[in-house]
């Protein structure tokens, strides 16, 4: 076993994405069963995410007993795949809709265009975790940037998800605010040289994203225990995704590993270069 | 702490918030202003699904006037008093829509429809009246004198339920009653999706049942003026026009519905098809209707919107002259029929001897086409199929009538 591997922020980032591909599989078959698999192609992302997990568990233990090269191997089989599921999921996507009517009505009635790209953000995260080393600021930094991405994505997905029901309650409003005051935050390590105050400050903005949430998930459930549906399963199916605001909490993670590393909070390298 | 890093990232933060607000307040309003959550998501939702599935449906509900002025599918889809809801996908819709749907929009339209002869009558006309109450079939009795107190037509017995079900029904059940208390369903002349005054206001629409021996005036007005301008000049036409503003200058040629519905040049449009009717041309001995004064002139001031008074005058007088020649012929055969059956010559189940297929045709065809005829200006349907025919089976009849008396020594 390879000294110290449990405290290094590559195995946590290798442990975030085993948890999120393996947890994809039931937010996809749900959204996918919203029109019963209509395509073949729609189990693709299904079966990647149930088989995934069991090539990175693998890699896992490559990573903790020192067996690099199995675990790079791995790694850039699962990512690549991943990155490549997800830019594929974003062009089926919208041929759902908005191909065929280019305009910001289909887009928010078309398949949810920017949710495959998590898989190309998690596929990202593994190559990335490949080649650059965490002893590095850049490895932090690109964390950071995934994050950003995804709460970028959720900015899209809060707007396109909530118009599809014109924002009829007011609190539907607050995923959108979160994730625009969670871009504005993370973006500022990437470009500015921010202080341990600061990354300080921006580790409690995550915490209110998780809270976001957690609050979301809360809400999403309600509305679908009230939802019209013959059971709750068909209920959930049509209703509110039950497992979209947890990518608020999941993103936060994320964001606060990189945010830890930069801030130097933890005595590893990254860190203790930036300071 | 980096108060510059605070400053912008609040900056970003707040700018892509207002950019998401803008956008939303740019939507339209039927996807903002609806009552529930459940009426904003059919504004969209619904065409996600059948767009791929059943794409024909949500094109022509884009095409139609309803899209245009905000109406949702759940809008007409919704369940109303009396009709069952359906589970669907996070909604709870109804997918039997009735003219009760229609009707909570369009409260006039439906009472006028109620009245007239496409309502309760032509259903009592196939299955009898034993899905109306007393009170309906007495109501509707007064209106429409001897059209609600009737059985079932013998043919519907004789022909069988499938032939029944797939045909008569199909078009009689115009006047269907619904469970939830209405009548009809306003999209067997309008059609689903399109909910299109155009669609109704073409002849073909009409002719969908209104066609064959039977009634056939899509027959008559096809070889009439009017249809043959009609099929000449149709694409000049604005069969589209609002039917409270309709003009000459929009349906300067007529189709049935400009006659017998339009509120031409500020006459008021109706949905009771009789009203400007003045006789009962479909029955077997043609009586003028209720009313027949009031709707001869209400049809007359229609025609007056294209045609001189003379004109006017001539066709109807020409009309009734052929209404009466035709009740002469029908009531003598008429007459043999009788003393057939005085004679107990004329069994009691229908439809079961020759002659009484030959009096049928007789009146129910070549009757009912002559006098129609007369009045829609189509000369050969008066001439070689109205009263020729009625001609020959009146000579049919008198020979078969005779045959029976030679055979039963009476």
């Amino acid at each position: 076993m390879e000294n110290n591997w449990l405290r290094r922020p590559r195995t946590w980032v290798e442990v975030f994405v085993l948890f999120n591909l393996g947890g994809l599989a039931p937010d996809i078959f749900l959204a996918h069963s919203v029109n019963a698999f209509h395509s073949r192609a729609e189990y693709t992302p299904l079966i990647f995410s149930l088989v995934a997990p069991m090539l990175l568990l693998p890699a896992l233990w490559a990573l903790a007993t020192g067996r690099s090269a199995l675990w790079r191997g791995l790694g850039f089989l699962v990512g690549g795949a991943a990155v490549i599921i997800g830019i594929t999921g974003l062009v089926l996507h919208l041929q759902s809709q908005f191909f065929q009517a280019w305009t910001l009505a289909s887009l928010v009635y078309a398949a949810p265009f920017a949710a495959p790209l998590a898989y190309t953000g998690l596929g990202s995260l593994l190559l990335m975790n490949r080649m650059v080393s965490d002893q590095k600021i850049e490895w932090a930094q690109w964390v950071i940037f995934l994050a950003l991405g995804g709460f970028a994505g959720n900015f899209i997905f809060s707007i396109t998800d909530h118009a599809q029901n014109g924002f009829f309650h007011r609190t539907e409003w607050i995923p959108v605010i979160s994730s625009a005051i969670a871009v504005g935050f993370l973006v500022m390590p990437l470009v500015l040289k921010t202080d341990r105050a600061f990354l300080r400050l921006c580790g409690f903005v995550m915490l209110a994203q998780a809270a976001v949430g957690a609050l979301g998930f809360i809400f999403h459930a309600l509305a679908d225990w009230h939802n019209n549906g013959e059971n709750l399963f068909l209920r959930i199916v049509h209703g509110a995704p039950i497992f979209a605001p947890t990518l608020f909490c999941d993103l936060a993670v994320l964001a606060g590993i990189g945010i830890w590393c930069l801030s130097g909070t933890r005595p590893r390298a990254a860190c203790d270069t930036y300071r | 702490m980096n108060f510059r890093a605070v400053f912008i990232a609040i900056v970003i933060g707040t700018g892509l918030i207002v950019s998401a607000y803008i956008v939303n307040s740019r939507r339209p309003a039927i996807v903002t202003q609806q009552p529930t959550a459940d009426y904003v998501k059919a504004s969209g939702k619904c065409a996600e699904c059948h767009r791929n599935n059943q794409y024909s449906i949500v094109h022509e509900y884009e095409m139609s006037k309803h899209a245009a002025k905000g109406v949702t599918c759940l809008d007409c889809h919704q369940v109303l008093t009396g009709q069952t809801g359906t589970n669907h996908n996070g909604f709870v819709i109804n997918n039997g829509i009735t003219s009760a749907n229609c009707r909570a929009c369009h409260m006039a339209v439906y009472e006028q429809f109620a009245r007239s002869r496409h309502a309760a009558p032509s259903w009592v006309a196939v299955v009898g009246n034993k899905d109306f109450s007393p009170e309906m079939i007495e109501q509707m009795e007064k209106l429409h004198p001897g059209s609600m107190k009737r059985a079932a037509h013998p043919l519907t017995k004789l022909e069988g339920e499938s032939s029944a079900k797939s045909g008569c029904i199909t078009c009689h059940a115009i006047g269907k009653p619904n469970a939830d208390g209405s009548i009809g369903n306003c999209t067997l002349c309008h059609t689903r999706h399109t909910s299109s005054v155009e669609i109704a206001r073409l002849p073909s629409t009409c002719g969908q049942c209104h066609l064959g021996p039977d009634h056939s005036q899509i027959e008559i007005y096809t070889q009439s003026k009017h249809g043959i301008m009609f099929a000449a000049q149709q694409n000049q036409l604005n069969l589209k026009a609002p039917s409270d503003s309709l003009t000459t200058k929009d349906m300067f040629i007529p189709t049935c519905a400009t006659c017998h519905m339009s509120g031409l040049n500020g006459r008021g449009v109706t949905h009771d098809p009789s009203e400007r009717l003045s006789y009962n041309l479909f029955a077997e001995v043609t009586a003028p209707r209720p009313n027949a004064d009031r709707a001869q002139a209400k049809m007359k001031d229609i025609c007056l919107q294209c045609h001189t008074p003379p004109l006017v005058d001539r066709i109807y007088k020409e009309g009734a002259a052929v209404v009466d020649a035709t009740n002469e012929k029908v009531l003598a055969a008429k007459s043999i029929m009788d003393s057939l059956k005085a004679d107990g010559l004329i069994s009691t189940n229908a439809f079961s001897q020759t002659i009484q297929f030959t009096y049928f045709d007789l009146w129910h065809y070549y009757g009912r086409t002559a006098k129609h005829a007369a009045f829609m200006g189509g000369a050969d349907y008066v001439q070689w199929h109205g009263n020729y025919p009625i001609l020959q089976h009146t000579v049919e009849l008198k020979e078969q009538a005779a045959q029976l008396r030679k055979e039963n020594g009476k």
